[in-house]
């Protein structure tokens, strides 16, 4: 038993198949058979975020140490008697995963013998196997990883916002732990995590590329195991609208300093939040066009670069819309900035500006249709956004002046707003 | 997909790829030249002043906007190296036709844009325009500064330089700061002359329709050009140091780099490429399963072919105190393939990887250019299947002898200040 339906862009015409198969899991299928490539991601919705969680048969929440997510991520990849990559190696799929803040994606692209690559995929996702032995080798690589992404500057950079922004809400926290909470994981904690999360009521498949739908569903039928649904629930500790710090900076060694400018904004779900992308994204882009005065003048008085730009980010209790760059004044970025809200704020934003920038928003979603990796990954984000795929061609057609306007009034408040620096050492 | 590569005269290739599966439409055209320290940067500075004014659209902002006009149509530069040629290209790319909601000819806009910029650029008197100079000059020194923020790519740049000393590959592809500092708008006009002149010339268009406007565009442009074509010479192996060299710098930073780089008399590519996938491409080569896996030293550790320049590196992210240890096991992982200790399971499995990524060649634009463009550097255009019948040819004995032909050359380290060795 399941039940499916057809989602169709009214405006491009491009469509996919929604499935809530009779297992729990949401999937996902949009035939490309143009094209040669497959692209299949399975994803659960638990994220570096999700510390605190309980089912509905538990009496209390049980509090996980940082970085464990990631850490079961890796430790998927070990069945009990092989490695999931010596399965690929075997039919030449490209295969990896990833850990994002709120989700948890396996995926695999390939040209051949799609079948038996999902086989696979749906297999070890709904086995795990760990060991004392394993969670202990694993120690080093993932040591090596936080060492590695803790000398990314644009990785530090982005943190320390969040830092500036956050008091309690775990988005702060660094995805893949520390050497100090992840030495805390053994598998008996993974396994934990493993039976809250990857509960086939909890994940969603996508598929995309040259493939046949009615080929998945006979796969799905066959490989996955039917799943209760537990009434799985995560808590965040509350967290005021006000900032930590309106300033962070950290030295390190890179040739060119970098920055980040961001917004805490109040977060929102579901329908409201497309919206609300939809316009903090225009918001973003007003500010960072070299069409308008701002940017013009700040890249003539060379104070930015063509690396300024601007992005919207958020998930479950966080909402920012950031500006990124290199420059060795940031300070005067933040001035600048501020002072362009207030004039848009003020003088209102030109029509033919607004059409441009709607213009340009519609001709990059008319480009991710182009690809099956990007189609793969809108259908999976958008499930996980609780929308639909195509959901924000029609939000961003019904975008006016005045919801951006109104959203940098309530939003873009310079009292929200933190300035992350990395700069060179002397 | 069909495919028609023309030849607009006087060394000019014109390769269309038309696909019916997209929705956009894809432009670059390349220019080809040799890499060299005296002209790099100010081809590089050339190239990227030509996607941010032209004579119609005189400033960063009016050709900003014209482009965000056009549904957010792409137009930029690029400038990399290839073994011992410069390849520096203008991209653009803009949704096709039938989805402009207000009917707009986007397809053709973009060409009248494109030929403006390229053979109509905002220069006078022998200049670029001093403005838009400055602003790519200024991004040119900002992008070799920011080469240090990449701690992995700037590891593996320092290891070419020092693989490289004394060639003209020694440098990137974007030239050095002390040229870029010192270029003038005269100058970088002078190098775009010159390569309108000099340079081979590529020029790649991906559409979901067939539309010889920019064939005859171009053919019409260049007509005007005194061409006097140079070759380039893309390939040359490069010597084996009289000893292993190795060069250290010190950091602030949590992690080291260690990158080694292998010199080869070979120029069997195919089983170069082979070995470097069997040894430390994948998850299931030799590196990944007994340097980070078995051993838990590092999280990546992988190997790459530069079979152009018959180099061969291999590079991980590691302790300070692991280094040599992690280098031995790199070291002995070798000596496994040189003594033919390869599986049928590695040599399948490197097979289909290659049979799977060959086969989505063309599933992006961007993957057709990148291929016609790589078998014109290579001086044969095959098509992905005779590419990977070649790989299918390709012995354990042939991987065997490729390993034996790789000699350890310099090793380039990155280190940490806090802890010593």
């Amino acid at each position: 038993m399941m039940n499916k339906e057809i989602l169709t862009s009214a405006r491009t015409g491009d469509s996919c198949i929604h499935v809530k198969h009779s297992s729990g899991l949401d999937i996902y299928i949009c035939e490309m058979n143009d094209f040669s490539s497959i692209e299949a991601l399975i994803g659960t919705k638990y994220g570096s975020v999700n510390n605190i969680f309980k089912n509905a048969a538990d009496s209390d929440y049980t509090t996980v140490p940082e970085g464990i997510a990631h850490f079961l991520e890796h430790k998927l990849f070990e069945n009990e008697d092989c490695g999931v990559f010596e399965l690929y190696a075997r039919t030449g799929a490209s295969c990896n995963a990833f850990t994002s803040f709120d989700k948890t994606c396996y995926l695999f692209s390939c040209s051949k013998n799609y079948e038996e690559n999902l086989k696979i995929l749906l297999e070890f996702v709904q086995k795990p196997y760990f060991t004392k032995e394993n969670v202990d080798k694993e120690m080093g690589i993932i040591g090596q990883e936080i060492k590695m992404t803790n000398d990314n500057p644009e990785w530090r950079v982005f943190f320390n916002m969040l830092r500036g922004m956050y008091h309690n809400h775990p988005i702060k926290i660094d995805i893949v732990g520390t050497a100090d909470s992840i030495a805390q994981i053994d598998a008996d904690l993974l396994y934990k995590c493993y039976d809250a999360f990857y509960n086939l009521n909890n994940m969603v498949l996508s598929i995309a590329g040259n493939i046949s739908a009615d080929k998945v569903l006979e796969i799905c039928d066959k490989y996955l195991k039917p799943s209760e649904d537990k009434g799985l629930e995560t808590v965040f500790p509350d967290e005021p609208a006000e900032i930590v710090t309106a300033e962070i900076t950290e030295k390190q060694p890179v040739g060119a300093s970098i920055f980040q400018l961001g917004y805490k904004c109040t977060p929102s779900k579901g329908e409201q939040r497309l919206k609300d992308v939809a316009a903090a994204s225009t918001a973003a882009a007003l500010i960072t066009d070299p069409a308008l005065p701002m940017c013009e003048r700040l890249l003539k008085e060379e104070i930015i670069n063509s690396t300024f730009d601007g992005e919207v980010f958020y998930g479950g209790g966080y909402f920012t819309v950031y500006f990124s760059g290199e420059s060795d004044r940031p300070r005067d970025i933040r001035e600048a900035v501020f002072a362009e809200i207030e004039r848009l704020i003020n003088e209102g934003i030109r029509e033919k500006d607004f059409q441009r920038i709607k213009k340009t928003a519609y001709g990059m979603m008319i480009r991710g249709l182009n690809n099956v990796e990007a189609v793969a990954n809108l259908m999976l984000t958008a499930h996980m956004d609780n929308v639909g795929p195509y959901d924000t061609i029609d939000v961003l057609s019904d975008l006016t002046c005045d919801d951006v306007i109104d959203y940098m009034r309530r939003e873009m408040r310079p009292d929200r707003s933190v300035l992350s620096v990395i700069t060179k050492e002397a | 997909m069909i495919y028609k590569r023309s030849d607009l005269g006087n060394n000019i290739g014109f390769n269309s790829m038309i696909d019916k599966k997209f929705k956009t439409c894809s432009l670059a055209v390349y220019f080809l030249t040799e890499l060299s320290d005296d002209t790099a940067a100010a081809n590089n500075l050339a190239a990227s002043i030509l996607t941010v004014s032209s004579s119609k659209y005189k400033t960063y902002a009016a050709l900003s906007e014209k482009l965000s006009e056009l549904y957010g149509a792409g137009l930029g530069s690029s400038a990399r190296k290839k073994g011992d040629a410069q390849i520096l290209g203008l991209r653009a790319s803009w949704i096709h036709n039938r989805y402009a909601i207000d009917g707009e000819d986007i397809g053709g806009e973009m060409r009248q844009l494109i030929r403006d910029c390229i053979f109509s650029p905002n220069a006078e008197n022998g200049a670029f325009d001093e403005k838009s100079f400055a602003m790519v000059k200024k991004d040119l020194i900002d992008r070799i500064d920011g080469k240090l923020n990449q701690k992995r790519s700037y590891a593996l740049s320092q290891a070419a330089k020092l693989a490289y000393r004394g060639e003209p590959a020694e440098g990137t592809g974007y030239g050095s700061k002390e040229a870029a500092l010192s270029a003038t708008p005269e100058e970088a006009f002078r190098a775009y002359r010159e390569l309108l002149k000099t340079a081979q010339i590529e020029i790649y268009y991906v559409s979901p329709e067939e539309d010889d406007g920019f064939a005859e565009m171009f053919r019409t442009s260049f007509a005007g050009i005194d061409r006097q074509p140079k070759p380039v010479s893309v390939r040359n192996h490069s010597p084996l140091k009289a000893e292993v060299e190795t060069v250290s710098e010190e950091f602030d930073v949590n992690q080291c780099k260690a990158v080694l780089a292998f010199k080869t008399d070979s120029d069997d590519r195919y089983a170069l490429k082979m070995l470097s996938i069997i040894y430390g491409e994948l998850p299931f080569s030799k590196l990944f399963l007994n340097v980070r896996e078995k051993m838990s030293l590092c999280y990546y550790c992988a190997s790459r072919s530069i079979s152009v320049k018959g180099t061969f590196f291999v590079d991980l992210g590691v302790e300070r105190s692991n280094i040599e240890k992690a280098k031995a096991e790199i070291l002995a992982q070798l000596e496994e393939v040189k003594k033919g200790n390869i599986t049928d399971y590695e040599m399948q499995g490197a097979l289909m990887a290659l049979d799977n990524a060959v086969l989505q060649v063309g599933d992006t634009p961007i993957s057709y250019i990148g291929w016609y463009l790589d078998c014109f550097c290579d001086g044969e255009a095959i098509t992905p299947e005779e590419h990977f019948n070649r790989f299918k040819a390709v012995t354990k004995e042939r991987i065997v002898e490729a390993a034996n032909s790789l000699k350890l050359d310099s090793i380039y380290l990155m280190l940490n200040k806090e802890v010593q060795a």
